[in-house]
């Protein structure tokens, strides 16, 4: 207990910290660093819209990133999640296309295809790696790039719109194919549900299963899992269908939630935006879904920057390069460590 | 060239690894003892500038030496060997000599710099190709050449720390006479060893840690009886292999393929009973090794163990060991704690720490781990992480395959280690274990596989074999 308590009061400097790194160069930039993180903040929670706008924003990058707690567990690199994002959005949108596009079962039917298209997009990797030894970041690069040809030739080729050929993608879904939202600023709580679901189940699985903790084992060394009766083979594969899974969903929400209808750069590079997320928080689960939410929402409020201030949106970008940069470099640093000494032993 | 340890004191938190630390050396050979965590490495690692102390300084021919900085530390003429050769397997021999020496810019007067190294080594009696890659080499080789790369660059003051764990017999003999004739040169050496038979045929002087002071400075000739008392508060008799045992149950090992002669031979079998503890000696660099690792993976050789049951064996009936224990054992980053909960995974799906909890302090308490459930295993000394593998062995009859079960351990962790291993004599149907030392085969086996270079040359019953025999078997004289 003392030492999660520990681990809060750490992060909680260190968070203190990049932050102020950030503002100092927003300072070197000319801009107040006060001013932008105002507009970020009235753009991404200013009103209930918008704060809806921010959740949309932060189901898949969410749901990305506790994919990748798996596949990270497991000691892999899982770049190939922006395909495994991807081909669960083409899972999501086949349904929508189908005889079950105008049923309201239909988004039911999308969570299946997703979970199985992105599953299957990611045990390839693990199959690769596995049976193939093939490392896992060429092989996850390579499946990057084929899920974006496939998204591609099906919006050209077979589910082009009626009469256009246009990459600006397919036809809008039947409202049915949506992702169900209640009240009139369309809240998304099937998603919000499916979000908070899966995190508590990850933390069960990690915390009090035989396989969570396996998979750290893997991680940690795969040499070692033999002598204590099981595959390390076995739980690579494991880890890269779920995550796909569950990355496949972060793509169904995109399909289904954000956009309605499937476009060309449908992950929009949330997948990679994640593997930062779970490095800043070395695989721990709660703040894995909180800073995910503060990711979300400078993306979201970064739109306003433009509006606001005149600044432009690439502003985002560089804020949150600064804040992954800062914060790892912090991590290796151990300062707030020795801060936190300091703080106790003045305490005292 | 005269060194002078003066009040070194180092602390890692609480834990107190070097504690007013004098000691003086003027010529020599100076052996280093204590037991595993008396603090020996702290106090290598402090002259050679790789970690700072708190307190006190070192005085080199009178002159302080500044603490902290290994490049110091060097200049000033101080080399540390290394346990392990910290050189560049994929360079040549001649390559990794350049990168590490003194000479500004060895490759400007390339072949003038040549006949320098060169004449280093004829001047040792060392022939080693230079043009062939290090990793090529015995270990023992490349720790020569690592030497004479310490000497090259001006070292007057070498310390060794268990550099002949890897050696050959006659790799120990070759290393230990170029050593006295270093010393003739006025180079002093500290040798830090664990094993007291070379400290008594090498070193001159002695110092003896515990718990991180000085308690002994003793000097030749040796009582080795009197320098155990002074390093082990309990010097408990050792504990004999029970030779009383009898079990009507028998074994059989099936060792097919070659024989070590090159020759295809038939199968030949060697029926044993339950509860036999199995030596497999061998040098180092033999694969003896290798065929404790063999019963349980099946990739080396064909030799296997059948049971006079004739039950096909499982996997989990065997418990493997490796000697690597925290490259291949154990997972680094996990803890104790995480560790016994690994070992419960394989009979349930959802792990009740409570559960574990009190299980683990049982066999922490019982197999005297020095650690706490948080402290993730990279933590542990050699000898916690040794019996932390010990204390996760089933509970039920097994066959345990222990490759060199004390290996790098002092000899109160090794008696220790033997003590919990052997108590298991009447549960198990074999143990096995592999050593390099012939001395550790001959006091715990019943039965001797001796291994040389690939092969099994002999297995037999120690009752009728001797001591020499088995050395002569593992060193290829048949």
């Amino acid at each position: 207990m003392n030492k999660n308590i520990q681990l809060i009061q750490i992060n909680f400097i260190r968070l203190v910290l990049t932050l102020a790194i950030i503002f100092f160069v927003l300072t070197l930039f000319g801009t107040s660093p006060i001013s932008i993180f105002d507009s970020i903040i009235y753009g991404s929670m200013g009103s209930y819209s918008k704060f809806i706008r921010t959740l949309i924003v932060w189901a898949p990058i969410s749901l990305a990133s506790v994919a990748l707690i798996y596949t990270f567990s497991a000691g892999m690199w899982n770049i190939g999640i922006e395909g495994q994002i991807i081909m669960g959005a083409v899972g999501a949108t086949f349904v929508a296309r189908s005889f079950f596009g105008d049923t309201i079962i239909s988004p039911y039917v999308q969570i299946l295809f997703a979970l199985g298209f992105g599953g299957f997009w990611g045990l390839i990797c693990g199959v690769l790696k596995v049976k193939g030894n093939v490392h896992e970041i060429f092989s996850g690069l390579g499946l990057d790039f084929v899920a974006s040809g496939i998204v591609i030739y099906l919006i050209i080729g077979p589910w082009k719109r009626e009469g256009i050929a246009s990459t600006s993608g397919t036809d809008v879904f039947d409202k049915a194919s949506w992702i169900p939202t209640i009240g009139q600023n369309e809240f998304p709580l099937l998603l919000i549900l499916i979000i908070f679901v899966l995190y508590i189940f990850s933390f069960f699985i990690f915390k009090y299963t035989s396989f969570g903790l396996r998979l750290k084992a893997t991680g940690v060394n795969e040499d070692a899992a033999e002598r204590f009766y099981f595959s390390s083979g076995k739980y690579i594969l494991l880890s890269f269908f779920i995550a796909g899974a569950i990355a496949g969903l972060a793509g169904f929400s995109q399909a289904s939630g954000a956009y309605h209808k499937l476009v060309p750069s449908i992950s929009g590079g949330f997948g990679f935006l994640s593997i930062l997320i779970v490095l800043i928080c070395s695989r721990n689960i709660f703040f894995t879904l909180i800073i995910s939410f503060l990711f979300s929402a400078l993306i979201v409020g970064g739109s306003q920057l433009q509006i606001k201030l005149g600044l432009d949106h690439s502003l985002i970008g560089i804020i949150q390069a600064l804040f992954v940069l800062s914060w790892l470099i912090l991590e290796k640093l151990k300062l707030e460590k020795i801060l936190l000494s300091k703080i106790i032993r003045s305490n005292e | 060239m005269k060194i002078e340890i003066k009040n070194i004191s180092k602390k890692f938190g609480n834990l107190v690894a070097n504690s007013e630390i004098n000691i003086s050396i003027n010529n020599g050979i100076h052996a280093l003892l204590g037991e595993n965590g008396a603090g020996k490495s702290t106090l290598v690692k402090i002259i050679s500038g790789q970690i700072a102390p708190d307190n006190g300084e070192i005085l080199l021919d009178g002159e302080k030496l500044i603490l902290g900085t290994p490049i110091e530390s060097i200049n000033s003429g101080v080399g540390l060997l290394n346990q392990d050769p910290l050189d560049f397997g994929n360079l040549s021999v001649l390559e990794t000599f350049l990168i590490g020496i003194k000479d500004a810019n060895p490759y400007r007067n390339l072949k003038q710099t040549k006949e320098n190294i060169l004449r280093i080594f004829q001047k040792y009696k060392i022939n080693i190709d230079f043009s062939q890659k290090t990793k090529n080499l015995s270990i023992g080789e490349r720790q020569q050449v690592e030497l004479l790369r310490l000497l090259y660059n001006g070292a007057k003051l070498i310390i060794l720390d268990e550099p002949t764990s890897a050696f050959s017999l006659e790799q120990k003999k070759m290393m230990f006479e170029t050593l006295r004739s270093l010393t003739k040169e006025g180079i002093i050496i500290i040798f830090v060893s664990h094993k007291l038979d070379e400290i008594i045929e090498l070193c001159d002087t002695a110092t003896i840690l515990k718990s991180g002071s000085v308690i002994h400075s003793i000097s030749k000739p040796f009582d080795s009886q009197d320098i155990i008392e002074k390093m082990f508060e309990d010097t408990s008799s050792k504990i004999k292999s029970d030779k009383t045992f009898t079990n009507e149950n028998n074994f059989t090992i099936l060792v097919s393929g070659k024989d070590f002669l090159g020759r295809n031979t038939e199968d030949i079998e060697h029926r044993f009973s339950y509860g036999s503890v199995i030596g497999i000696a061998g040098l180092q660099g033999s694969s003896n090794d290798s065929y404790i690792k063999n019963f349980f993976t099946n990739e080396f050789s064909k030799t296997k163990l059948v049971l006079d049951s004739k039950i096909k064996i499982p996997k989990k009936t065997y418990y493997y060991m490796p000697s690597d224990r925290i490259e291949k054992g154990l997972f680094r980053d996990l803890n104790v704690l995480e560790h016994f909960g690994l070992f419960k995974s394989s009979e349930t799906r959802f792990l009740n720490w409570n559960k574990i909890k009190n299980i683990s302090s049982k066999k922490i308490k019982k197999f005297n781990i020095r650690a706490n459930f948080s402290n993730e295993v990279s933590e542990l000394s050699g000898g916690n992480q040794q019996r932390l593998m010990l204390s996760l062995m089933p509970e039920n009859q097994s066959i345990l395959l222990l490759e060199q079960p004390t290996r790098g351990l002092d000899f109160n962790s090794a008696e220790n280690i033997w003590e919990m291993i052997l108590s298991r004599k009447s549960k198990d149907i074999a143990i096995f274990f592999s050593s390099t030392d012939i001395d550790e085969i001959w006091e715990y086996s019943d039965i001797v596989i001796s291994v040389s270079g690939k092969s099994i040359v002999n297995i037999n019953y120690k009752k009728e074999l001797t001591k020499d025999k088995v050395i002569n078997y593992v060193s290829g004289i048949v």
